[in-house]
């Protein structure tokens, strides 16, 4: 099956030494992604883990609320409560991938070019 | 154990046609998969729908298809908790985990805990947890696969857990990571197709209104008005709350399923991938409301005995009661396809575990030659498939398969889950405090579940070993010490030299700056510039 030849050693993921990790932490290019991501993930975070065990925390606690008819025979409130599981976690997927698309990756990306070109400068930059 | 009659004919000619098409995709693969990366990656060449076909068909299991909606076919809404549980776990995943572990990552969830921490201890705790997690979840596919064919072909139990074990080996050993992942692709559209199907003719049955359903399956249960409420098959609050921990927080612990990050080119498509798997996740789950209500509503309580205990049976008889022999055969097949690109993907990650992380990085620290690793690999796959069909033969089928699978999710929670997050994002965290926490999530979920109720159903069924412990679920003790021992083993040891590579790992892992490339790998082919991937430095891979 393996038809080329293999001589690289095998090992876990490479170290870069070359680049000044120190700085690139520090840059204000990286605080800013930072900051940023942060400050959407953390709410978003709280915000579906909250949705979500105030809905599990219900089905154990009262199911005789969670067995109510909601508007019609048959539909209960605790089968809307479990569908609206399913909205927010796509909105809230689709709401991140939008974020990261259009704000955290054009951040990301400056953050590694500063750190790249600090290289290229021989540690300044 | 025969709730159906003889399909035979039907359905050996579906499995054969499943059979054959995963193992020619193998052979083709086979053909291409040459470095370790395409072994375990799939030369990181998938595109994020790929990959979300992949995640998907790897974490659909017989337990969601068969499991969830028996459960909903016996015990109503306390079913779909499950299927709730396991759609929002991906949120998890989302923020917290996926684009992290592809830029910081290589083959394996060890790669990641190590690459700041000490080798060997670190890899030894990763690969500890992913064997556990595996272990478990393999066990229960395996008895799962052997009861289904069992039940549809009439063969031996034993003699189907040998055969899924062999295809599931088969894929591995010939096509690697790049093979495992179109099974899962084919299987994810398999399955999706047919939960489609089956969801639009019991739609037809109740003249098209969804809500007849409901009204239809409590009318036809025995527990009338309770059916629709919680409480059935969950009786204890604190157990569903825990239970509800464990489902989301144990997916971004699974080690097959975060491996599957490491075989996209970068970060963004990891990110699509897993809102592809979301949307085809949540929508077969959505799906398991008119299967397990259905069922109910169609069957009514007649299918009770013949489905079993744990209702497994209830998504074949619908299918017979729908269409007849021949759908029914069909449905098995697509069964029986979920369990084998699961088990796939479960053995892989262990292959990545024992022959990356113990046999090249511990054993011969790191000195081995990418093709040594490789074919440890698929020894490895055959040893750990060996092991699993015996294991699952020795336990035969009176293994609860929904038990090991819960009991799976709650060691990866709690080990692997708490390792994982705090190594990407705390700074002072150590090598001391990743070993700690991972034992402690380990001994802690499976001690937890050896003394709970489950296992030891007391005499007037008021607890289990020890009085006042009557939790099946361990999460929401095992998570929480997870963490604690985390945090413990840290601050309790002197080691700070750890702190200096975390700006490193940190950097790499929010911005793919260093991430590991691909090889350019596709099932038809190699796309050009693949080796100059090698060469190409840390530009350009986001």
């Amino acid at each position: 099956m393996a038809t080329t030849e293999v001589t690289r050693t095998a090992t876990g993921s490479d170290h870069h030494p070359e680049i000044d990790w120190e700085a690139a932490e520090r840059s204000p290019e990286f605080r800013e992604l930072i900051r940023k991501k942060r400050s959407f993930v953390v709410p978003a975070t709280i915000f579906f883990l909250a949705w979500y065990f105030g809905f599990v925390i219900l089905a154990g606690y009262a199911p005789d609320f969670m067995g109510r008819e909601f508007l019609t025979d048959g539909l209960t409130v605790g089968y809307v409560l479990a569908l609206s599981q399913f909205a927010m976690t796509w909105i809230l997927g689709a709401w991140y991938l939008r974020k990261a698309d259009r704000e955290f990756d054009p951040l990301a990306e400056r953050a590694a070019q500063v750190a790249l070109r600090r290289r290229d400068n021989g540690g300044t930059s | 154990m025969t709730p159906i009659a003889a399909v035979n004919g039907t359905a050996l000619a579906v499995f054969g046609v499943i059979v054959a098409v995963t193992l020619v995709i193998s052979w083709f693969a086979s053909k291409r998969v040459n470095t370790a990366t395409d072994f375990w990656a799939a030369g990181r060449g998938l595109t994020g729908p790929q990959n979300g076909f992949a995640i998907a068909g790897d974490y659909m299991s017989a337990a969601s298809f068969l499991g969830i909606a028996g459960l909903i076919y016996l015990f109503g809404f306390d079913g779909f908790l499950y299927s709730v549980g396991f759609l929002v776990a991906f949120l998890t995943v989302l923020f917290l985990l996926a684009e992290r572990m592809r830029n910081a990552g290589k083959y394996t969830i060890a790669d990641v805990l190590s690459y700041r921490l000490k080798q060997e201890p670190a890899r030894a705790a990763a690969a500890l947890g992913t064997l556990t997690v595996v272990a478990f979840y393999l066990i229960a596919q395996m008895v799962g696969a052997g009861v289904l064919i069992e039940g549809l072909v009439e063969i031996d139990f034993s003699l189907a857990v040998i055969l899924t074990g062999a295809f599931m080996v088969s894929y591995i050993v010939l096509g690697g990571m790049l093979a495992t992942s179109w099974v899962q692709i084919i299987k994810a559209f398999l399955l999706i197709t047919a939960a489609v199907v089956m969801t639009i003719w019991v739609l037809a049955k109740v003249s098209w209104n969804p809500i007849d359903l409901f009204t239809e399956a409590e009318g036809k249960s025995a527990e009338g008005e309770a059916y629709l409420k919680p409480g059935l098959f969950l009786s204890s609050p604190l157990d569903t709350v825990s239970l509800g921990l464990g489902l989301v927080l144990g997916t971004a612990g699974l080690p097959h399923i975060l491996m599957r990050f490491f075989t996209v080119p970068n970060a963004k498509a990891a990110r699509s991938s897993v809102m592809w798997a979301m949307v085809l996740i949540g929508a077969f789950y959505i799906m398991t409301t008119a299967l397990g209500f259905g069922a109910r509503a169609i069957l009514g309580q007649g299918g009770e005995e013949a489905a079993g205990a744990t209702g497994n049976g209830a998504v074949p008889l619908l299918a017979d009661e729908l269409g007849g022999e021949f759908f029914q055969a069909i449905i098995a097949g697509v069964a029986f396809a979920t369990i084998l690109a699961v088990v796939a993907g479960l053995v892989i990650s262990a292959s990545g575990a024992v022959a990356h992380d113990v046999w090249s990085n511990i054993v011969r620290r790191g000195q081995d030659s990418e093709t040594e690793e490789v074919w440890v690999a698929k020894i490895a796959a055959l040893v750990i498939g060996a092991i699993a069909i015996g294991i699952a033969i020795l336990g035969g089928e009176g293994l609860n398969v929904s038990f090991m699978v819960g009991l799976a999710f709650a060691v990866a929670a709690s080990a692997n889950f708490p390792a994982l997050l705090l190594a990407l994002t705390w700074r002072r965290f150590n090598t001391t405090g990743a070993v700690t926490g991972v034992l402690v999530g380990v001994i802690s979920s499976v001690a937890l579940v050896i003394i709970s109720p489950t296992v030891w159903p007391g005499p007037d069924s008021e607890g289990g070993l020890i009085s006042g412990y009557d939790l099946a679920n361990p999460g929401i003790i095992s998570i929480p010490l997870g963490f604690i021992g985390c945090w413990l083993g840290t601050v309790l040891s002197r080691e700070r030299e750890e702190e200096f590579s975390f700006d490193e790992l940190y950097v790499r892992s929010e911005t793919g700056l260093g991430a590991e490339v691909g090889t350019g790998l596709t099932l038809t082919g190699r796309s050009n510039g693949s080796r100059e991937a090698d060469e190409r430095e840390l530009v350009g891979n986001r």
